[in-house]
């Protein structure tokens, strides 16, 4: 196995699951790898692929049925629960709903492993909580209910939280569910800056393949109880996720780096014309089920340019004018 | 130094000047209504009589009321009041439940079991009038096996289980079987003994002689140092007990030292008091109220005062001062429980943690 010093976690014949009496249900068999220090890890799968059961064994929550996880030179068997939580911290899909709990106090949490059996904060203590506070951008909010937080403002919270925590090694089970896009994206940020500059090691799963692409250093691709991974670039041109999900409708473009819905096809279309009117009104027509066709096609489109300002649907002798996209399509479906 | 460190760990999270003056006026009312209740009762005593009886020599009528009565009855309602009052805050963190009790885990249920099977089960063998002779003793020991029984059931049910809400449905089910039994023998009993078995369901304060009394005071003793011990645990755990291990509490021993100490409290309260309800539910909503923080560090001494004077309160009330009747404790404490915690609900949700 590699032990370089450079590696943080090392997994060795890692088998994952639950175990009911005799019977196990297996989620992940015979996974090895080494991650190095400062890496953004995305674990990538369909629900139930045994995402969030992977990110507990490592963080030491729920047992591997068979298998080493070494983490920072030891088996985190090896580990007590307080020296453990001072080398791996943990958030989990579970909302926090704490009443009458501050951002301060969620944060201080944090801190658990770090105080003596009263739980007292110290000086030393209070400047690691407000430095992680003041890291997340939540200084502002230092004392406001947790309560009362917006989701992504309480993500914030919990990744000051964890930060706290002062572990090498973070994990978190989609940090980013429930946001809407401008926190999903400040959160993704967040995480990317904590890795490239923070010094922190994190793996963290999500849904939004897009999003992994982009900002992960590596992705953890699970599929029937199998992990691979790769670079996100090296796992797109082994084609790994061209069947992620097993639903037929669903496709990866590979070109784009986003899943589409393949509609049925309402067939082939030529579209004259350039620039970002082009852009958006192919990918409109591709929403809705054409294909773009490169060769004239006896019904085509004519897109905006400085010549005219309307979408033209030209159709043998007809011309059809449109000053929306919207009505485009709508024409295009009436008539189909 | 210390000032500092506590000024970094007050600061953020409460005034501290508020904090002091809470304490302060709760202090000032458990004291004043421990001097109300020493001071009112069904036979009128002038307060020079009181304070002559408590500090001289002499023996008279009055000292003896307030010696063997009203003393021990005041000093009964403040274990009891603290001791309930402190497991409904810990049964509400663990099970991060607000309407969860002293009684979930059926540690209370457990007690009147084995009250029940002295008291009824006599019906079989002895006349009734017998129990009066082997005095209370019998009765308290009874109940403390009867708790101790469960409790040793739900630690091993702690130890076992990994999702606490299991646990807490197991306790809901074990108190409910138990009633079941409860049931059964109070069918099968005679009339009198039948009565004094529901008597004792009323809750009372005062028939507590003065060893029982120390027994009780060392047992709510032992559980409030257990619980302070346990404070770190317990803000863990309002996180959950998944979070909670993560941040590196050993979430079993966290479990069985919560246990013990509700068990402690709980069992020793009713076994001596009887099952008093609703004073560990509503008083650690009214202490979250009042200090608005979730910190048990403040919580637990704040519900300890506050639930101390609840139960002075409803003991004076109970005495009905200035009249021969007494009114059954349990009725008291429901009837001023119960407003308190519908007026919680309806107004201060976001404090309460009821979403």
């Amino acid at each position: 196995m590699d032990r370089s010093p450079d590696n943080i976690l090392t997994i060795d014949a890692l088998k994952t699951g639950f175990r009911s009496g005799r019977a196990s249900r297996v989620l992940l068999n015979d996974f090895s790898t080494s991650v190095a220090q400062c890496q953004l890890i995305a674990v990538i799968g369909k629900n139930g692929s045994g995402k969030s059961t992977l990110l507990r064994t490592i963080t030491g929550l729920q047992e591997a049925l068979s298998g080493r996880i070494i983490l920072d030179g030891s088996d985190t068997i090896s580990y007590s629960k307080m020296e453990l939580a001072r080398k791996v911290s943990y958030i989990s899909t579970e909302p926090v709903r704490v009443a009458n709990m501050n951002v301060y106090e969620l944060v201080s949490l944090g801190r658990f492993p770090y105080t003596d059996w009263t739980g007292r904060i110290d000086q030393a203590n209070h400047q690691a909580i407000l430095s992680a506070i003041e890291k997340t951008g939540m200084k502002e909010m230092i004392s406001v209910p947790v309560g009362e937080l917006s989701d992504g403002e309480r993500q914030r919270a919990m990744i000051a939280r964890v930060m706290a925590q002062e572990t090498r090694l973070m994990v978190m089970d989609e940090p980013t569910a429930f946001l809407d896009i401008g926190s999903k994206f400040e959160i993704t940020q967040l995480l990317h800056d904590l890795a490239r500059y923070g010094n922190r090691t994190i793996i963290f799963s999500t849904h939004d393949l897009h999003l992994a692409m982009n900002h992960a250093d590596k992705i953890w691709l699970l599929k029937n109880s199998e992990l691979v991974e790769g670079a996100p670039e090296d796992l797109m041109l082994q084609g790994e996720f061209d069947h992620i999900f097993d639903s037929l409708s669903v496709k990866y473009d590979a070109e784009q780096g986003t899943f589409t819905f393949s509609n049925k096809s309402g067939g082939s279309i030529y579209i004259e014309g350039e620039g970002v009117m082009r852009g958006w009104t192919e990918k409109a027509l591709i929403r809705t089920g054409y294909t773009i066709s490169y060769m004239q096609t006896e019904e085509y489109i004519i897109v905006p340019s400085a010549k005219n300002t309307q979408w033209k649907l030209i159709s043998g002798t007809r011309t059809d004018e449109f000053n929306t996209i919207y009505e485009l399509l709508r024409f295009l479906k009436t008539t189909a | 130094m210390k000032s500092l460190d506590n000024r970094a760990e007050t600061n953020m999270i409460f005034p501290r000047k508020r904090l002091f003056l809470i304490f302060l006026l709760l202090f000032l009312l458990l004291f004043i209504l421990f001097s109300l209740d020493l001071f009112l009762g069904s036979v009128y005593l002038s307060p020079g009589e009181v304070i002559k009886a408590l500090f001289s020599e002499s023996e008279s009528y009055s000292q003896l009321i307030l010696l063997k009565f009203r003393l021990p009855k005041a000093l009964t309602a403040l274990l009891v009041g603290a001791g309930l009052s402190l497991s409904g805050l810990q049964m509400q963190t663990v099970f991060r439940n607000p309407l969860a009790g002293p009684d979930v885990l059926g540690i209370t249920s457990g007690a009147s079991l084995g009250v029940a099977f002295v008291i009824l089960g006599f019906s079989f063998t002895m006349p009734a009038l017998s129990i009066s002779g082997l005095g209370n003793w019998i009765l308290v020991a009874a109940a403390w096996a009867g708790a101790g029984l469960v409790m040793m059931l739900i630690l091993v049910l702690a130890t076992r289980i990994k999702d606490i809400m299991t646990i807490l449905i197991l306790g809901i089910m074990l108190s409910s079987g138990i009633s079941a039994i409860v049931i059964l023998l109070q069918y099968f009993s005679s009339e009198s003994l039948l009565k004094s078995y529901v008597i004792w369901t009323m809750g009372s304060l005062g028939n507590l002689t003065s060893g029982q009394l120390l027994v009780l005071a060392i047992s709510v003793a032992a559980g409030i140092v257990l619980s302070l011990f346990s404070s770190k645990m317990l803000n863990a755990l309002l996180l959950g007990e998944s979070y909670a291990g993560s941040i590196g509490l050993n979430v079993k021993f966290a479990r069985i030292i919560i246990f013990l100490c509700t068990s402690i409290l709980a069992g020793s309260v009713t076994a001596f008091c009887g099952p008093v309800g609703f004073i560990g539910i509503a008083v650690p909503h009214i202490a979250r109220i009042m200090f608005r923080t979730s910190d048990h560090k403040v919580l637990i001494p704040g519900t300890l005062l506050i639930g101390g004077s609840v139960l002075l309160f409803s003991d004076i009330v109970a005495q009905l001062p200035g009249s021969e009747k007494v009114l059954p404790l349990n009725a008291v404490t429901s009837l001023i429980g119960i407003p308190v915690v519908i007026w919680v609900i309806m107004n201060n949700r976001k404090y309460t943690g009821i979403y």
